[in-house]
């Protein structure tokens, strides 16, 4: 059963149980109340019929002369006053053991009324049916009788079943009112329930971006409240998953275009290899040749995507590292590989010292220089400058190279993405370098910015926390 | 001779597509991004294009919607593997969809049969004394007719179109039999025995060990 119903059909049985239980109640007592004052009159008329009875009576023993009126007599007597036209209320006159004597109508003697009396030599009162009968024990001429007088008693009780049907009515109307008024309430007050019902249904359905109106300021409100923000919660994290997702397929997506690109290569020269004959010597150099190249490209793309994905979950080695030394040893190394490209090559920093994880800021370093020796060709110039800014240590890398598109410097940290691909695959990379700088400078909780000119150079700037400069 | 335009932006798969073209005897001509592409199309006669899906400066499918002239039969090679990707090529009025990597004989293979669809390739080839016309199914050799039943028919001309070429069983019934076939590569062996005997091949088609056959080219 729905709430609605529940809360309609409780509360309408309730109130026509309150309702019917007090108006039974005073009909009761009022009818009582009607009875007793019944019964006074009714006890004052029989003690008058007795009485008028007995004194008559004595008039007929005067009239008749005798001092005692016999029983036939007597009999007759009691005929004579009370038979004749038909009396409302009937008497009868019984002896001792209950047989009856004199009645001037048929009546019905309630069981045990005659009983009553004998036992307590009282008067005594029965109702039976529309009839009240009243018994009380006379001697009368020297012997004992009862005498009981019938009366009707129809007008009181057809009253109070009059009034009681006119309650009922009166009760079944009330409730149809009730019922309607309290429905219209009921529904009411339940309406904001089922907005919040229809809004989670459609929200668990995965229309996320559902709200449920919250009107008022009661408990209902209050959970169509507290269900948007629910609502609100599961949408972002849904939303972050998406993007998780979205990341995750574009990933692979690249992955596999840039495995599938090396492999093409090499499965289709070796296919030539295999099914040619007669091939001039200079064309299997030229196939070989590219063969090698394409499966170089492809270590080295596989081991890029190593460091990158061990990167992420290797744990990191913290170690407070002298920022001034760690350059100059970092720069001792990279000089090899500027001087190969006869670059000229600075690599110094400000003494002091940071947490680092030693071998991925390496890292971090070798990957911009190497971005940097890419961008500059032949005799360009390269510096690698640390310095304390409070807190914060800062690195600038900066080449004279051909710098990067403006509309391009928000991709270039994405893996795979290259600003121009025919450069970067003669230079044999894969553009995993900077993604990789990103997700180790993100590790040291620090930021990475670039200033680009095409034509001109890019300067790289990362900046990390925590550092302290030495005097 | 026919010419094939190829788009490609890496260049070893361009000189790798350029070589398999050749191999079938088709003129294979290299362009590595779309606006160079568009100018090819624009003055040289191509017979069918080879297009990359992804380029440097605007999308295969891009340059589909916009040539001016698509009378020219396009196949695309890409590295996409999507169905979507391959629907949506298709869709474009491109006749084929090959995906990276793929083998130098498919390559051909289902550039021949787009050639034959637009009625590009010969009907007349001719190898040593022996000439073969595709219309007419016939067979001569040295004047004289052989009666060849299909499947002999059509595995000679698949030989002769790729001379000099190692041809593994495999290749041949996907060629011949269709993709699907799932023979016994022993078909195939019965085949070769017969053409040798009726055309007298026994020096000109020769057993590749653990690999297949090769029609030698003929000797003027």
């Amino acid at each position: 059963m729905r709430l609605w119903q529940k809360v309609f059909l409780y509360t309408l049985i309730l109130v026509m149980l309150a309702v019917s239980m007090t108006s039974i109640l005073l009909l009761k007592n009022s009818f009582s109340l009607a009875l007793e004052q019944r019964k006074q009159s009714v006890y004052s008329e029989h003690e008058f019929v007795i009485t008028s009875f007995k004194s008559m009576m004595i008039t007929e023993r005067l009239r008749e002369n005798a001092v005692v009126l016999d029983e036939k007599a007597l009999k007759e007597f009691m005929a004579d006053t009370f038979g004749g036209e038909q009396k409302k209320s009937g008497i009868q006159f019984c002896d001792t053991s209950g047989q009856m004597v004199y009645a001037n109508k048929e009546m019905e003697i309630p069981q045990g009324l005659l009983d009553a009396v004998k036992d307590t030599g009282k008067n005594y009162m029965q109702v039976s049916g529309y009839q009240l009968y009243i018994a009380s024990a006379e001697s009368m001429e020297g012997k004992a009788y009862y005498v009981v007088t019938e009366n009707d008693i129809t007008d009181v009780v057809e009253i109070h079943e009059n009034m009681l049907r006119q309650i009922l009515a009166i009760s079944m109307g009330c409730a149809m009112g009730i019922a309607f008024i309290l429905l219209i309430v009921v529904k009411m007050l339940l309406h904001p329930l089922q907005k919040i019902n229809e809004g989670t249904r459609a929200i668990a359905q995965g229309s996320y971006e559902k709200r449920i109106p919250e009107k008022g300021h009661d408990e209902l409100s209050e959970l169509a409240h507290n269900m948007n923000r629910m609502a609100r919660a599961v949408e972002q994290n849904v939303r972050a998953l998406e993007n998780v997702a979205e990341d995750r397929k574009q990933f692979i997506d690249n992955l596999s275009h840039e495995m599938k690109t090396p492999l093409t290569s090499i499965l289709g020269f070796s296919d030539l290899l295999q099914i040619k004959k007669d091939i001039p010597e200079e064309s299997r150099i030229e196939y070989a040749g590219i063969i090698k190249e394409e499966a170089s490209r492809m270590r080295t793309l596989s081991g890029k995507l190593m460091e990158l994905i061990t990167v992420g979950e290797a744990k990191m080695e913290w170690t407070k590292e002298d920022m001034g030394q760690l350059f100059e040893e970092i720069g001792v190394s990279l000089k090899v590989i500027t001087d190969n490209h006869q670059i000229h090559f600075t690599c110094l920093s400000e003494h002091g010292s940071l947490w680092v994880d030693r071998e991925l800021f390496k890292s971090l370093l070798y990957n911009l220089v190497d971005n940097a020796v890419k961008a500059s060709g032949e005799g360009g110039s390269i510096q690698v400058e640390g310095h304390f800014e409070g807190q914060d240590f800062c690195i600038r890398v900066a080449d004279e190279g051909v710098g990067i598109p403006e509309d391009e410097i928000s991709k270039i940290t994405q893996a795979f993405y290259m600003v121009d691909k025919a450069r970067g695959r003669a230079s044999g990379g894969a553009g995993l370098g900077l993604a990789l700088c990103a997700e180790i400078i993100s590790l040291h909780r620090g930021s990475l910015q670039f200033e680009s000119r095409l034509g001109e150079g890019t300067s790289v700037l990362i900046r990390m926390k925590g550092g302290i400069r030495h005097a | 001779m026919i010419k094939i335009l190829i788009v490609e932006d890496d260049p070893n798969i361009a000189k790798l597509v350029e070589a398999t073209v050749a191999i079938g005897g088709y003129e294979g001509v290299v362009c590595s991004n779309g606006a160079e592409a568009f100018e090819k199309m624009e003055h040289g006669n191509f017979d069918l294009i080879l297009l990359d899906v992804m380029l440097p400066d605007m999308s295969g499918f891009e340059i589909m919607q916009r040539r001016t002239n698509t009378q020219v039969p396009v196949i695309f090679i890409t590295a996409k593997q999507e169905l979507t990707d391959k629907v949506r090529g298709l869709r474009l009025g491109a006749e084929d969809y090959i995906v990276k990597p793929f083998e130098a004989m498919e390559l051909l293979a289902r550039i021949e049969v787009i050639l034959r669809r637009v009625k590009r390739t010969e009907n007349v080839y001719t190898y040593g004394d022996i000439s073969v016309n595709v219309e007419e199914h016939t067979c001569r050799c040295a004047g004289k007719e052989i009666y060849l039943t299909p499947k002999e028919f059509e595995v000679l001309v698949f030989f002769i179109q790729h001379k000099d070429v190692a041809i593994s069983r495999d290749r041949l019934l996907a060629a011949v039999w269709g993709f699907e076939y799932e023979g016994e590569s022993r078909t195939i062996d019965i085949h070769i025995q017969q053409l040798r005997k009726k055309l007298s091949l026994k020096d000109k088609l020769v057993t590749i060990p653990k690999l297949g056959y090769r029609l030698e080219s003929a000797k003027e």
